[in-house]
């Protein structure tokens, strides 16, 4: 058990260790470079960098050696916890991506929570009263919601609810400048704010929770010991609780886990449709500039927790689940 | 002939789903004999309501906005079988190798496919979309870098279950060659599973990039529907003028019609081909 | 399964906390930050001076100008980003010795100056009372210091550009208000560049050795009208307000707030935000209405084609430049991609409202039988490059369609604007388009565009360019000047080495009961970027 738990750890550090390889090379090797504008967006205007400004911006960032001694700095730095100083921000790395990773956090696990919930209650109710009207309802529409990626759902949410009727905000994830009585009203505010996000990714979520669900419950109802206290003549609630959802939680466990990757990455974008303050929008922006040192740093922390999250997964699984492995 | 048969055990959905799919492929196909209009000339005034004339309307610089849905299904499709077929073709036969060899050559093929599994895909193709350059036979490349590992682990393990079954053990010690093996054996069994990953894939080619073209990472010049819609969400005042009721719903639904006919038409898939087995 | 739920929850309160005091974390670290810049005197002062200013607006409500956010940086002279909406944030902070005004130059830090020598003597003469937001005084040493530190520690704004090739001899500061800078030949652009450096003080900054990492309370006091009270990275959001004891023009507003906004013309809508650029689609809801008012910007901002020459010599020949020049329909590019909201660039590259622009010489007006007759039945295959916003593609393929006409086929290709800005640098394109602002400022550009010197076509040399160009540098008599610089430009136009095609001039929006003193300043089209918007001036 413990050689086992090891020994993936061991590989996923191996995988690590080459995304970090990857992670180096691919902003250095992209077109362009951070310090070159010579155009503005439509409206905008631009100051271009002379010769010599290069050329000290570049000897500033370490990037006038060669690459194998930036490479190695890289790795001396990662080991000091140093993820390095933005180019265009002008911001410690680190720091910026704490800034935004917690609004990016707060959306994705509030929305993997509430879709886990109401997945599993929703699947297990259609599983329970299989061939009922409710699982009738339930079932194609949470089909429907388990297709649709988040970021149309967020556009979609975006014009109906937020643009003409302005019951939500358009953007951002706080009134700037906002005075608040109580803490309570500013934890509203957020939650207005965050609201249109979490419910696009939520949405997307929930069918996949829902199907999930209601197959592992179907499997169980039809396994002997659930025939069993059946016939024992329990009561169906308590079946559902004691048997049921013990049995059929452990798939869903793994997958909020496995999950994590993907849900990421719907932040992503629907983050840029509604602007709001997370990583997402902080990597497109970091991609559009050239900013090496942020693109690597986001890049890292992301895999990280992607990586973090499969191990924990892995590792749950077999803790849970001694019949595995 | 099995085929129809297996269409026929389709659910409604499901033909329906079937039937637009097959009627948005040949839209793609004929799409500039379709549309009275081209899809990169103007042909009106901009951003003209939805009328007779134009019947979803127009864009900003005045182009039928129905011919753009018309040449974009032919893009989304493009993009869909052709980093579909790419990817289950590799990914099939990495995974017959891996399960058929075992050994090394099982080891690294797995390796990679966990790697490519933990790698967060959408911040990897944000960055890989940025590194090659924005065109179509890029994010193709892209994608299919990303969507290999699902058949091929798949593969894999049915060949390795094919493998220990007694006629192929058989067959094996009467000296029956790789590929005889493979054809008569392996094939018509991977098949069908091959089948369904690969629609999978379709679906997921199909939103990443849209989803890249949305973020502006695709490329400009290809007029894919996630390019419309960047275009319509980046234009200032969309939310405050009625545009948006043609310009952003037209491509949106499109796109959710297509993904949601796809899933269908696996999904049913899927149950008649398992009922069978 | 107790195990689970305890998770479960776990993450639950986890989650709150981390949405719900985020915020609160945040606020109070800029706040408190704030604070800790600020000595007991200074709090002692800062009290007296609201006090003051309950006075002197009890009658009026102070007010409070709301404009759109975004993160351009820390506006210091370091560490804002190099767009113009964190070149003017910074400008609100630090004063120079002349901003740009209506129609020129105008004093600011300097009050009155001398060039002597034919050009090799400045000399300036400081304002007296000016103090830095700190209360210290600010005098002629602050000047050499600002001059001398750039030289060693170039900034994201550097007009000066002495860091390589020094072309200032010395600098003296003669007393503390009056200061010489005497330069090895003349440059009839240096007074503009001398005027506009953002001038820093010498009692924060000389004990600075990393001026990019420099940030905070310290770092952004300036000399201007407004100071820093607040700002969000993350948010986008700054707040600057009134120095009570600026020098001269009275700030018009106690509070400046930038504020993020998705949409701004929404925004504007709401009374969010106080002034907004429209597009000349939802003009018409404004025009009619009094209670708005509609300014045009100069056109100041535009596109160009760049033709590489170098990889095909074949565009050397002025014949073929021509036929293209011919074979682009401006005019239906204005129409279609601009929606109306621009003016036809001169082929001469200075705009039409441009002080020093000609509009004596050649026009290429839309015609496709000269663009035949002069490519005489010859046809060609180039590659446009663009970048990939809406607009350029537009513009592309708009070009494309009318080139099919006369004989030339252009394969567009379409990159982000970063590799497309790589490929420039690197000369890897046949012809690109390009977009960028700044049209407006000092007619020194036509050197920089047109002279072989600079190579910005790449494999391009005219001796006549050449030689007016590099004459009307070390002119320093301003008739003279003007007189090459017309010159300059009919050669540019018949020769036409680069297309340019369009300057939008756009339209800004705002509600002149709130606000009424917002001013274009003679060299640039935002309106919201230059001082003396946010100034009373007399």
């Amino acid at each position: 058990m413990m050689f086992d738990c090891f020994k993936k750890f061991f590989e996923y550090s191996i995988i690590f260790f080459f995304i970090l390889t990857l992670n180096f090379f691919i902003p250095r090797l992209m077109p362009g470079d951070p310090f070159t504008f010579l155009s503005s967006d439509e409206g905008g205007v631009h100051q271009s960098y002379s010769e010599e400004q290069i050329e000290m911006y570049k000897a500033y960032y370490g990037m006038d050696k060669p690459l194998q001694v930036q490479y190695s700095d890289y790795f001396k730095n990662l080991i000091r916890g140093n993820l390095g100083y933005s180019i265009y921000y002008n911001d410690n790395v680190l720091r910026l991506i704490l800034r935004s990773a917690k609004w990016t956090l707060g959306i994705t696990l509030i929305s993997l929570l509430i879709s886990t919930i109401m997945g599993t209650i929703l699947g297990s109710l259609s599983a329970w009263y299989r061939n009922s009207i409710v699982d009738r309802g339930l079932y194609p529409v949470m089909i429907l919601l388990s297709e649709i990626p988040a970021f149309l759902m967020a556009i979609l949410l975006l014009f109906t609810l937020a643009a003409k009727s302005s019951l939500f905000p358009l953007s951002g994830g706080i009134t700037v400048f906002g005075e608040y009585e109580t803490w309570f009203d500013k934890l509203l505010d957020v939650l207005h704010h965050g609201f249109l996000p979490s419910l696009s990714l939520t949405l997307s979520q929930l069918g996949g929770f829902y199907l999930l669900a209601r197959n592992s419950m179907i499997t169980v109802i039809s396994k002997d010991y659930m025939r069993t206290a059946l016939a024992k003549g329990l009561s169906s609630k308590r079946i559902i609780l004691r048997h049921g959802l013990r049995n059929s939680i452990l798939p869903i466990i793994t997958r909020v886990f496995m999950s994590l990757g993907s849900v990421l990455g719907g932040a992503i974008l629907v983050e840029n449709v509604f602007n709001y303050p997370g990583l997402g929008r902080l990597m497109r922006e970091a991609v559009t500039v050239r900013d090496y040192v942020l693109i690597q740093g986001i890049f890292l922390v992301v895999a990280f927790l992607v990586l973090a999250m499969n191990l924990l997964a892995d590792v749950l699984y077999k803790k849970i689940d001694p019949r595995v492995g | 002939m099995s085929k129809i048969v297996a269409i026929k055990r389709f659910t409604l959905v499901g033909k329906l789903s079937l039937f637009f799919i097959v009627l948005l492929l040949f839209i793609g196909i004929f799409a500039p004999c379709l549309s009275s209009y081209t899809h990169n000339t103007p042909s009106g005034e901009s951003l003209e309501a939805p009328s007779r004339d134009h019947l979803l309307g127009t864009d900003d610089l005045g182009i039928d906005l129905l011919s753009q849905i018309f040449y974009g299904a032919r893009l989304s499709l493009i993009i869909g079988f052709s980093t579909s077929i790419l990817a289950g073709l590799g990914g099939a036969i990495l995974g017959v190798l891996s399960g058929y060899y075992g050994g090394l050559t099982d080891k690294i093929i797995m390796r990679l496919t966990d790697i490519m599994i933990a790698l967060p895909d959408l911040p990897m193709m944000i960055l890989l979309g940025a590194f090659f350059g924005p065109s179509i036979k890029n994010i193709v490349l892209v994608l299919v870098l990303f969507s290999w590992t699902g058949p091929a682990r798949i593969i894999r393990s049915k060949v390795i279950s094919i493998k220990k079954e007694a006629y192929i053990v058989m067959a094996k010690s009467y000296d029956a060659s790789f590929y005889h093996l493979l054809k008569t054996h392996f094939l018509p069994e991977i098949m069908p599973i091959l089948a369904i990953t690969t629609i999978k894939i379709t679906s997921r080619a199909i939103v990443a990039e849209a989803g890249l073209s949305f973020l502006g990472l695709g490329d400009p010049t290809s007029k894919s529907w996630g390019l419309i819609l960047n275009h319509a969400i980046n234009f200032k005042g969309i939310y405050f003028t009625e545009y948006w009721k043609w310009w952003v719903i037209a491509p949106l639904f499109s796109m959710m019609m297509l993904i949601l006919s796809i899933s269908y038409v696996s999904r049913d898939l899927e149950k008649v081909l398992n009922e069978k087995l | 399964m107790k195990k689970i739920l305890k998770l479960l929850s776990l993450i639950v309160v986890f989650t709150l906390i981390l949405s719900g005091c985020s915020q609160k974390a945040q606020n109070s670290e800029g706040s408190s930050s704030m604070e800790e810049g600020s000595s007991p005197e200074e709090l002692e002062e800062s009290t007296k001076d609201e006090s003051v200013e309950v006075e002197a607006t009890s009658k009026t409500e102070p007010l409070t100008l709301n404009l759109e956010g975004g993160d351009w940086g820390y506006p210091t002279p370091y560490a804002h980003y190099a767009r113009g909406p964190g070149i003017y944030k910074m400008k609100l902070i630090f004063d120079s010795m002349m901003e740009t005004g209506e129609e020129g130059l105008i004093p600011f830090l300097a009050e009155k100056w001398d060039i002597e020598d034919s050009g090799r003597s400045y000399t300036f003469y400081i304002r007296k009372g000016v103090q830095w937001h700190d209360g210290e005084a600010l005098s002629a040493e602050d000047i050499k210091f600002s001059f001398d530190y750039y030289k060693e520690y170039p900034p994201v704004m550097d007009d000066l550009a002495r860091s390589k090739k020094d072309y200032i001899e010395e600098i003296n500061v003669i007393d503390k208000y009056t200061l010489n800078i005497k330069i090895k030949s003349p440059d009839a652009t240096l007074l503009e560049r001398f005027g506009t450096a953002r001038i820093i003080p010498k009692h924060i900054w000389e004990k600075v050795e990393d001026p990019l990492k420099f940030q905070g309370p310290e770092a952004v006091i300036g000399s201007g009208p407004y100071k820093l009270a607040d700002y969000s990275k993350e948010q986008g959001a700054y707040k600057f307000e009134a120095f009570r004891d600026y020098w001269g023009y009275k700030p018009a507003a106690a509070t400046l707030r930038f504020i993020p906004v998705s949409d701004p013309i929404l925004a504007f809508e709401n009374a969010d935000i106080d002034i907004v650029a429209i597009t000349p689609d939802i003009l018409s809801k404004y025009q009619e209405d009094p209670s708005y008012k509609i300014v045009e910007s100069p056109a100041f901002w535009g596109y160009r084609i760049l033709l590489n020459m170098e990889a095909r010599p074949e565009l050397k020949e002025k014949a073929l430049r021509q036929a293209i020049a011919y074979g682009i329909d401006r005019d239906e590019l204005i129409d279609k991609v601009a929606r109306g909201a621009a003016k036809i660039a001169s082929p001469g590259f200075l705009p039409i409202e441009h002080s020093f622009y000609n509009d004596n010489i050649k026009k290429y007006d839309f015609n496709l039988e000269k663009s035949r007759s002069l490519l005489d039945g010859k046809e060609y295959e180039f590659s446009l490059l663009t970048g990939n916003s809406n607009a350029e593609v537009r513009i592309a393929e708009l070009i494309k369609l009318n080139f099919e006409k006369i004989g030339i086929k252009l394969r567009i290709t379409s990159l982000d604007m970063k590799s497309r800005d790589a490929a420039i640098k690197s000369g890897e394109y046949e012809l690109v388009l390009n977009g960028h602002g700044l049209w407006g400022t000092d007619p020194d550009k036509l050197r920089i565009f047109y002279n072989s010197e600079f190579q910005e076509t790449p494999g391009y040399l005219n001796e006549e360019i050449d030689a007016l160009s590099n004459e009307q540098l070390v002119c320093t008599y301003p008739q003279k000047r003007k007189e090459i610089i017309f010159e300059l430009q009919e050669v540019i136009a018949e020769e036409i080495p680069m297309l340019t095609l369009y300057n939008t001039s756009g339209f800004t929006v705002y509600r002149p009961e709130k606000y009424d003193g917002w001013t274009h300043v003679f060299n640039h089209h935002e309106i919201t970027h230059n001082k003396i918007s946010y100034l009373i001036m007399e």
